[in-house]
């Protein structure tokens, strides 16, 4: 099977119940139309039939009451009514009957501000399966024309297809209400912080459908997609019992996906210029401390061939200097002192060809020797990630860089 | 030539000099009346304008003239100003206050001071809610609903917001004490209930859900307050709150609040459908009753907000069960309408061909709110543009139709003019076009997953909001053209004289036209219906001097 990046689903019903509440949604337009018709077309009629130039005073007449006629638009409006409430209440029914848990794949699904993360069982292996992440925002030019589509980057649900899912679903206590609302599935429930809700489908179409943000949670509501990639029994259960994170590897890499996935952010802020446990990745520059921290103590982990920085390279007043010229983007007079450090990081601190770091704003160089070695920091010690490719470096890379 | 409420006036205090000051200070009905509509309608075309730079927006995927952010504030912004400030107040603010005293034979108001008072609570209210637009957080970015925890953990300005529909609801509760008190006391003699124009009805029944529901909602806001700055837990998890409780409080108060809205809206319709048809109205008590027992019902359905909240599954199909007999008195009415026109003489007036619109821009409005009472079909439309296009439906073409009825159709009356009939038949139709194109694409777009409140949406989604562009700019163009009709028909129109349509209702029989400060010369004995014609002319005469009956 083909798994791209083409929208769909808005129009095709993929869940075993849509077909009931399609068809609950139609009986209900048709009564509709009869109920609206015998208000209109009467309205119409009578607004004719009735005007002005085609009647003479004496012929109107007082009627004020006809109790067959008001019995009749009593009951007969409250019968179908009484067939829209049932049909209402039965595609309830099985939306909201579960199955049981031992015949079906319980996934846990979180919603926060502004993206959708799934916990699978274990597998076979004992491998616990955890995606998700935020959607990459669309691209426009400067006129506001889309250049390049958004996509659901790697926040896919994989579910095999006709098998019972059931999503047990919450928000971190501190986060807002989201929905989770799946348009071709014709579901939807709240993702309330605090609280579990839960929803089940059982996707009778292999294909991609769409997972949206149905409650207003705040600025990127709009951007706060997923989606549910529905895959062929086999295929399913070869990803499964793995610990690829995709199916296949065609999936757009979104860099903010990426950071999610791999944690980054519990400790980064990515968007904001805050400190948290580690330093924002938005500004992408070094902080004075951080600066005057390499001087002091040296710097080892970075795996530049230049090898370790040692400590002590300037000192007091020289070092201070130093750290407020670095951290200040290395812009304005540059001081004498900057010679200490010119020699292995260039005259304009933008590092020597990967031999040595840029003190400008660390690049995609120093972001992989970060993921592989892991780095001592100022607060606590960064672990490395070695299992993160080269292909997710540069992504996360060009994703920082879009924030600067 | 005898003097009108525009000449004199009664104040709150002492005897200012200053035309501005006796306005200021008037505790007359009428005039009251229309400083609330001049203060509404300035606030309406805000939030029309906010909706319009939204629909700007809308109109390409991406983000074009504003981010996220603004978008947010700008829902919020439309939201607060079109239900606080603007439709909650609405029609019994402006039409009941003037035309609710006259219909009932009174002088004024039971507390003319206290309707002086409460059109200046609502003034501070709108104040307070508009303020946050200047302060440095901004203003509120939650939707008008105000749900926690994101009330809670927002940093935009949530608090004036709050306190202003507080203070909003404050004053809504004092117009219907003011008007369930004048409405009990100060019938003209010989009125019984039965006796009441339909209007005086829909009137009553809103009052008491003013009275009723409202609290509900002030307790709710002052809680949310307790929670955002004082850090009580009601409704923030984080705190060990419980956010569905925010969501229920809201729309126990929030979902009667629609049925106030648009039963004093219902009263107009029953006020023009019989004048225009020059006959008597079909099923007077039927009409009466069902705006009773809507407002009755209409209490016990809040639930049907939260169908996909995680609230159990045996409330959702109780509170759907019984939203359905919600819509039972409504079909009554229409049918009784219908009715009414049947073997009538019917004078497509410009405010009878509002009312007819409204026939059938209601009967779609309502009939898709049954489709979201549904609860399965719900589940899938609730929070789409299905949910937007059926209220949209429901108060802009029920509510803000019929007050536009209202006002062509009282406008003689309170100005002594008349407005040119065929420029306001031609913004009438512009409207009317424009309306559905701009709002019914919207159910299809829902239908298909469109979710409401985005910012910025998916392609497949973009021939839905430029059809609704084109709509709505000719729905606004129609709207500015019909204030033009408006204001040219009271700069210049033709003397009206007092009763132009050849209306029955008590309001139609003043001396002089427009009318004197203390309204009818006498207190008339009513002894007859409020819609008797024969052969087409009304049946009860009065000598305007001494309102004795002379038929």
């Amino acid at each position: 099977m083909d798994v791209n990046n083409t929208l769909q689903g808005f129009n095709t019903m993929a869940a075993t119940f849509a077909a009931d509440v399609d068809q609950a949604f139609w009986i209900n337009f048709w009564i509709s139309v009869v109920l609206g018709l015998s208000v209109i077309i009467p309205m119409f009629y009578f607004a004719w039939k009735y005007r002005a130039s085609n009647v003479k005073n004496e012929d109107i007449k007082n009627i004020t009451h006809n109790t067959p006629l008001e019995i009749a638009w009593t009951l007969i409006p409250t019968a179908l009514l009484m067939v829209l409430f049932y049909y209402g209440y039965s595609s309830m029914k099985t939306l909201r009957t579960m199955p049981a848990e031992s015949e079906s794949i319980v996934v846990k699904v979180e919603g926060s501000k502004w993206k959708w993360r799934y916990e699978y069982p274990p597998n076979k292996n004992g491998f616990v399966h955890k995606l998700g992440g935020a959607y990459t925002k669309p691209i426009l030019d400067e006129n506001g024309k889309m250049i390049k589509k958004g996509t659901m980057g790697k926040s896919a649900l994989y579910v095999p297809v006709d098998t019972n899912i059931i999503l047990h679903m919450t928000a971190p206590v501190d986060d807002v209400i989201h929905a989770f609302f799946v348009p071709a599935f014709r579901m939807k429930e709240d993702v309330v912080p605090g609280r579990l809700t839960k929803q089940w489908f059982r996707a009778d179409k292999v294909g991609e459908y769409e997972v949206e943000c149905a409650e207003y949670c705040g600025t990127d509501h709009a951007y706060m997609y997923s989606r549910i990639v529905v895959l062929p029994k086999e295929k399913y259960e070869e990803w499964f019992q793995g610990t690829a994170d995709t199916p296949e590897g065609d999936y757009a890499n979104s860099g903010d996906a990426l950071l999610q996935q791999h944690g980054c952010k519990s400790c980064h802020a990515v968007t904001e210029d805050k400190m948290l446990i580690g330093p924002t990745l938005k500004t992408r520059r070094l902080t004075k401390e951080q600066v005057l921290e390499v001087i002091h103590n040296g710097q080892d982990k970075l795996g530049y061939p230049m090898g370790a920085m040692p400590a002590g390279l300037a000192t007091g007043k020289d070092a201070e200097e130093i750290a407020a010229f670095v951290a200040g983007g290395m812009k304005g007079e540059k001081p004498a002192s900057f010679a200490a450090c010119s020699s292995c990081h260039g005259e304009d601190g933008k590092g020597m060809g990967g031999v040595s770091p840029s003190l400008v704003h660390y690049d995609t160089n120093l972001l992989r020797n970060v993921f592989k070695h892991g780095k001592k920091g100022m607060i606590g010690t960064m672990p490395a990630y070695p299992y993160i490719t080269d292909e997710e470096v540069e992504a996360i890379a060009t994703y920082l860089d879009s924030l600067k | 030539m005898s003097k009108s409420y525009f000449d004199e006036t009664h104040t709150a205090i002492g005897h200012p000099k200053s035309t501005f000051m006796q306005w200021m200070l008037t505790i007359d009905h009428k005039r009251i009346g229309l400083m609330y509509a001049a203060v509404m309608f300035a606030f309406f075309f805000v939030a029309v304008a906010t909706a319009f730079l939204m629909r700007l927006e809308l109109f390409a995927p991406g983000g074009q003239f504003i981010d996220g952010d603004t978008f947010n504030q700008a829902f919020t912004l439309h939201g607060v100003i079109m239900i606080f400030l603007f439709i909650v107040p609405g029609i019994p603010a402006v039409l009941g206050n003037i035309v609710m005293p006259l219909m009932i034979g009174a002088k004024d108001v039971s507390f003319p001071r206290l309707n002086w008072f409460t059109f200046w609570l609502y003034i501070l209210g709108c104040i307070i809610a508009l303020a946050s637009l200047f302060t440095d957080a901004g203003f509120a970015d939650t939707g008008w609903t105000f749900y926690a925890p994101y009330s809670i953990t927002t940093d935009t300005n949530v608090v004036f917001t709050l306190v202003a529909a507080f203070v909003l609801g404050m004053a809504s509760i004092l117009t219907g004490l003011n008007f369930l008190v004048t409405i009990h006391r100060l019938r003209a003699p010989g009125m019984t209930f039965w006796k009441m124009p339909l209007f005086v009805w829909g009137i009553y029944a809103t009052a008491w859900i003013q009275l009723l529901a409202t609290p509900v909602v002030g307790i709710t806001l002052i809680l949310a307050i307790m929670e955002k700055y004082f850090g009580i837990g009601i409704f923030d998890p984080a705190k060990g709150g419980d956010p569905v409780l925010f969501e229920h409080l809201f729309w126990i108060y929030s979902h009667p609040a629609v049925y106030l809205m648009i039963l004093p809206a219902f009263g107009v319709m029953s006020e023009i459908i019989p004048t225009f048809s020059r006959r008597e109205v079909f099923g007077y008590r039927a009409i009466a009753l069902s705006s009773a027992s809507i407002a009755g019902i209409g209490y016990l359905v809040w639930g049907h907000h939260l169908y996909t909240s995680g609230m159990a599954d045996i409330a959702k199909t109780i509170f759907s069960f019984l939203t359905f007999f919600v819509a039972i008195p409504t079909g009554i009415k229409f049918y009784d309408w219908i009715a009414t026109m049947y073997k009538g003489k019917i004078i497509l007036s410009t405010p009878m061909l509002w009312a007819l619109g409204t026939i059938i821009t209601f009967t779609i409005g309502g009939l898709t709110g049954v489709t979201i009472a549904m609860i399965g079909v719900d589940i899938h439309l609730q929070d789409t543009y299905y949910t937007v296009a059926h209220f949209h439906y429901a108060m802009l073409g029920g509510v803000v139709f019929l007050f536009f009825a209202g006002l062509h159709y009282w406008f003689p009356l309170v100005t002594g003019k008349m407005y040119n009939e065929t420029h306001a038949k031609r913004a009438f139709y512009l409207q009317f076009v424009g309306f559905n194109l701009l709002w019914f694409p919207m159910f299809i777009a829902g239908y298909y997953g469109m979710p409401r409140r985005y910012f910025d949406y998916l392609p497949e989604f973009q021939i839905y909001h430029q059809v609704s562009f084109v709509g709505a700019v000719l729905f606004i163009a129609g709207l500015i053209y019909m204030f033009i009709v408006f204001f040219k028909g009271w700069k210049s129109g033709n003397p009206s004289g007092p009763n132009p349509w050849n209306a029955t209702t008590l309001e139609w029989h003043m001396p002089s036209s427009p009318p004197p400060l203390e309204n009818h010369s006498k207190v008339p004995y009513v002894d007859f219906n409020p819609y008797e014609y024969h052969h087409g002319e009304p049946v009860v005469k009065f000598d305007y001097a001494t309102m004795k009956r002379i038929d």
